[in-house]
């Protein structure tokens, strides 16, 4: 890719023969459905031959209606019902897993699919033009400077504009408004002919925007402070310096191709086209707006924009653009999807979980006998070259050192790789010596003099992917000896596998549990039994049983309590029963012994009706008979009506 | 028994009720007569049960269903929902799909036991169906069609499919659902099935204009009278001897 002015001759040639628009992408793809595949699906009429059940859309005959039935729900079967449906031949199985393993398939993804934002796209977001020479060159520059942007691009009119625009007229006007600047420039070629830059203080200060809006916004109360008088007063200065400059400039800027400006926000936009007489003429065929973002109006951003809309890049051909484009465009909108996915998380849907790798024992014993290596062959080498040796000491090593170093490592390698597999070897017997429970197997394996240095830091070593420990397998497959065996023999019950688990949490078994307990109850110095998940002030059976029956004493003399309390009142509730039994003289009579009664103690008198206790309460009375309440006295007068005539 | 109805001079009438074997839903604004004759076949029955979906009443092509339960697009209103569930039986669930194609009735056909779906449905929304509807779901096609819904109607007894559907796609079909197929048309010729009929095991409702040879092949090939084909060969046959000779 290279850029090019566009008011150079070197642009001349590129499109002075003949110029075309050209489609970066999905040109090619219409090639793909060839005319003689729609008559093969005419021709190609594919029948079931017998009876058996089948799938019409792939093409295959089934020997039972459940493989009917499991075949429907394949995603072959969806690619091809798909295939089916833009008219197109079915594929084989085969040929699915070939496409599912080169992952190009789009089409069998459900319903979420977005509409894939191409190159063209993504170039015409840019606001470029993409155009291509019988030379086959490919060039782009902005749209805006051919065409407008609601008009339609012909090639008639392509060649038109851009001779006018870059040959015959390269005169350019721009002018640019925003926050009170001004800067405006009439370039011809690539020189300023005319500039003006000015600024005014027009914006509100802290809280931003024109003085103008904020008087419009305010209703009737217009604010009176000396701030605001003065930016409406330079509100208006700069319509009028706009005005001047512009008038003064007119002979140029009608001879002008272009007109190009940006004017953001209804205030900067009447300054240019508002009042009776405005500035600039909205139909004019030469006016366009600035197809990028912009900062600040001064001339030097005047003339960036300039150099910016009268560059062009040119490409050698189609696919050096599209390649280009598509190293533009992947970074972006990749940035684009992650910052899409971090700032909203669909929480009603699953996400895909992301596994993190444990720091587990068993990759540093890997990285160690690895280091081991590496110093062997540095070792080596230094043995090798005297001059080096001399130069370095210690763990220093000079970039070639190292380059060294690794060169001879090939064919050290091997001698690694064997020292590793014996070690595989030997684990995996550990492993299978341990799941069968085999004690003095064990020990004879641990006891082995050529590994007796390394023996204290076997039992610490993960043996399997899960790095579980010794421990850890031998309480995994419940073998209580071997255990107790390998605690005796300092192997650390606090380590802890892939998953966190000690050697205590691992198993299920309640006599391995019991083991590793005892084990810790007798050496309460030896380990953090915090660290190992044991348990060590659990309470022994004696105890436990102890702390039982202190429980169930007091829930007895609970029990006895209750008991007491129901007596007392179900001997209430008789009692009450037997008064409710009595006739009303019977009561009276009862009532005057309580009274004759309670100058000595105590007495209850209870309601005539309901027999509840009225102690202390003043009761209702007539005829000599009490009640507790008015409604008991209705109620007992109801029954038993007195006869008033007598 | 299949009967004719018509909703406000409408015949499409699948577009404003949606009849399960466990309950009805019927659009709200009808007329009385739509909704009697709704009542009328059913209220000993199943409960009829007048809502919208969305404050849209074409409650028909918006939601799907089945005896196990009710699915409802995303738009539905809380408070529809709410109504729903307070009139449906227990034993109907009903959920809430997010899914693009969002008009689930057009989109997915269904009795008490399978499911055809739209080829383009979501895998998340496919597992909804086969949860909630207790169905096993088939991604097809009728007669290249993908709108499934719109286009065949099923119950347990049988189904009617788009009239173009080809003998051989119907062969297919029907061993896949397992039930016997027919393709026809409702509304005098109509071909959007899903729109002119409504069916449940017992009863059958087409709009205004169905003819009565379409309302006899309705009738037969859900099974809705006593007069299936089998019994002109068993019940009707001494009748038609006799008539012969």
């Amino acid at each position: 890719m290279e850029t090019v002015n566009v008011f150079s001759e070197k642009f001349l040639q590129i499109y002075q023969e003949s110029v075309n628009t050209v489609v970066l992408e999905g040109a090619d793809k219409e090639e793909a459905v060839q005319p003689d595949e729609w008559v093969k699906i005419v021709d190609d009429d594919w029948r079931s031959t017998s009876d058996s059940p089948s799938c019409s859309y792939c093409r295959v005959q089934f020997s039972d209606p459940q493989l009917q039935r499991e075949h429907y729900k394949l995603d072959w079967h969806r690619y091809n019902l798909k295939q089916s449906l833009l008219s197109k031949l079915p594929i084989t199985e085969e040929e699915f897993n070939e496409k599912t393993e080169k992952d190009d398939l789009s089409s069998i993804s459900g319903s979420d699919t977005e509409p894939e934002s191409t190159l063209d796209t993504y170039a015409t977001a840019q606001g470029k033009i993409f155009l291509q020479n019988d030379k086959g060159q490919v060039f782009s520059i902005y749209r805006c400077l051919l065409f407008d942007r609601k008009e339609e691009i012909t090639e008639k009119l392509l060649r038109d504009r851009l001779s006018r625009c870059c040959r015959d007229s390269p005169q350019w006007t721009i002018l640019m408004l925003g926050g009170g600047h001004f800067a405006g420039a009439v370039f011809r070629g690539n020189e300023a002919i005319l500039h003006k830059t000015f600024h005014c203080y027009t914006v509100r200060a802290g809280q931003g925007g024109s003085q103008s809006s904020r008087d419009n916004k305010s209703g009737g109360s217009q604010p009176k402070s000396a701030g605001a008088s003065l930016r409406r007063y330079n509100e208006q200065s700069l319509v009028q310096h706009v005005r001047g400059i512009v008038e003064a400039w007119r002979p140029e800027i009608e001879r002008s191709s272009l007109i190009i400006y940006r004017a953001s926000g209804g205030f900067n936009r009447t300054v240019l086209f508002g009042g009776s007489n405005p500035l600039l003429d909205r139909a004019d065929v030469g006016l366009r707006v600035v197809p990028f973002s912009t900062r600040r109006a001064t001339f030097t951003e005047v003339k960036r924009v300039h150099s910016l809309l009268a560059t062009a890049q040119v490409y050698s051909s189609l696919e050096n653009a599209t390649q280009h484009l598509a190293k533009q465009k992947s970074p972006e909108t990749e940035a684009k999807r992650t910052k899409l996915r971090s700032s909203c998380i669909n929480r009603a849907k699953s996400r895909e979980t992301v596994e993190r790798p444990l720091p587990g024992v068993l990759s540093d014993t890997g990285s160690e006998t690895d280091l081991a290596a590496i110093k062997d062959s540095i070792e080596d080498t230094t043995n090798l070259d005297l001059t080096l040796s001399d130069l370095d000491s210690g763990d220093s090593l000079t970039p070639e050192q190292r380059k060294k170093a690794s060169k001879k490592k090939k064919p050290k390698k091997s001698k690694t790789k064997k020292l590793k597999e014996q070690e595989e070897a030997r684990k995996k017997e550990l492993v299978d010596v341990l799941c069968r429970g085999d004690l003095d197997k064990l020990k004879k394996l641990l006891e082995n003099p050529v590994r007796s240095a390394e023996d204290s830091e076997l039992s610490k070593e993960a043996l399997d992917e899960d790095c579980n420990t010794l421990l850890h397998v031998a309480a995994l497959n419940e073998h209580e000896e071997v255990v107790v065996f390998l605690l005796d023999n300092d192997a650390d019950p606090c380590l802890k596998n892939k998953n966190q688990q000690t050697a205590y949490t691992c198993t299920q078994s309640k006599t391995i549990r019991e083991a590793l307990k005892q084990f810790a109850k007798d050496n309460p110095e030896k380990y953090n039994y915090n660290k190992a998940q044991i348990p060590v002030n659990a309470l022994t059976p004696e105890e436990l049983a102890e702390r039982r029956k202190a429980q169930r004493k007091v829930k007895r003399e609970k029990e006895k309590e209750k008991k007491k309390e129901n007596n007392v009142k179900r001997k209430e509730e008789e009692e009450k029963n037997r008064f409710l039994e009595l006739s009303d003289r019977e009561k009276r009579a009862l009532a005057a012994e309580r009274r004759i009664l309670s100058q000595s103690g105590t007495v209850t008198a209870r309601c005539f009706l309901c027999g509840s206790d009225m102690a202390g309460k003043v009761p209702f009375e007539y005829l000599g008979n009490r009640f507790c309440t008015i409604d008991c006295l209705k109620a007992h007068r109801m029954q038993s009506p007195v006869v008033l005539s007598c | 028994m299949a009967l004719r109805v018509q909703f406000e001079n409408n015949n499409e009438i699948g577009v404003f009720a949606k009849l399960t074997n466990a309950y009805c839903l019927v659009g709200i604004g009808g007329s009385e007569n739509f909704y009697s004759t709704f009542e009328g076949e059913l209220k000993e029955t199943i409960p009829v049960i007048h809502t919208s979906l969305a404050g849209c009443r074409i409650i028909g092509r918006m939601c799907v269903g089945n005896k196990n339960g009710l699915l409802v697009p995303n738009s539905t209103f809380d408070t529809e929902l709410q109504h729903i569930r307070n009139a449906l039986p227990d034993s109907v669930k009903v959920q809430r799909i997010e899914e693009r194609l969002s008009a689930l009735g057009n989109v997915i056909a269904c009795n008490d036991y399978v499911a055809l779906v739209h080829p383009d449905l979501d895998r998340e929304t496919e597992e909804i169906i086969a949860d909630t509807l207790k169905v096993e779901v088939f991604r097809q096609t009728i007669a290249s069609n993908v709108l499934v819904g719109s286009y065949c109607v099923l119950s347990n007894q049988g189904g009617l499919v788009h009239p173009n559907t080809s003998i051989v796609d119907q062969e297919e079909l029907s061993s896949l659902l397992q039930v016997p197929l027919v393709a026809g048309s409702v509304n005098r010729g109509s071909d959007v099935i899903g729109a002119g009929l409504v069916v449940n095991d017992w009863c059958a409702f087409a709009g205004m204009d169905t003819t009565s040879t379409e309302l006899t092949v309705i009738e037969s090939v859900f099974r809705l009278n006593e007069a299936a084909p089998s019994n002109i060969t068993s019940d009707m046959r001494a009748s038609l001897m006799e008539s012969m000779s």
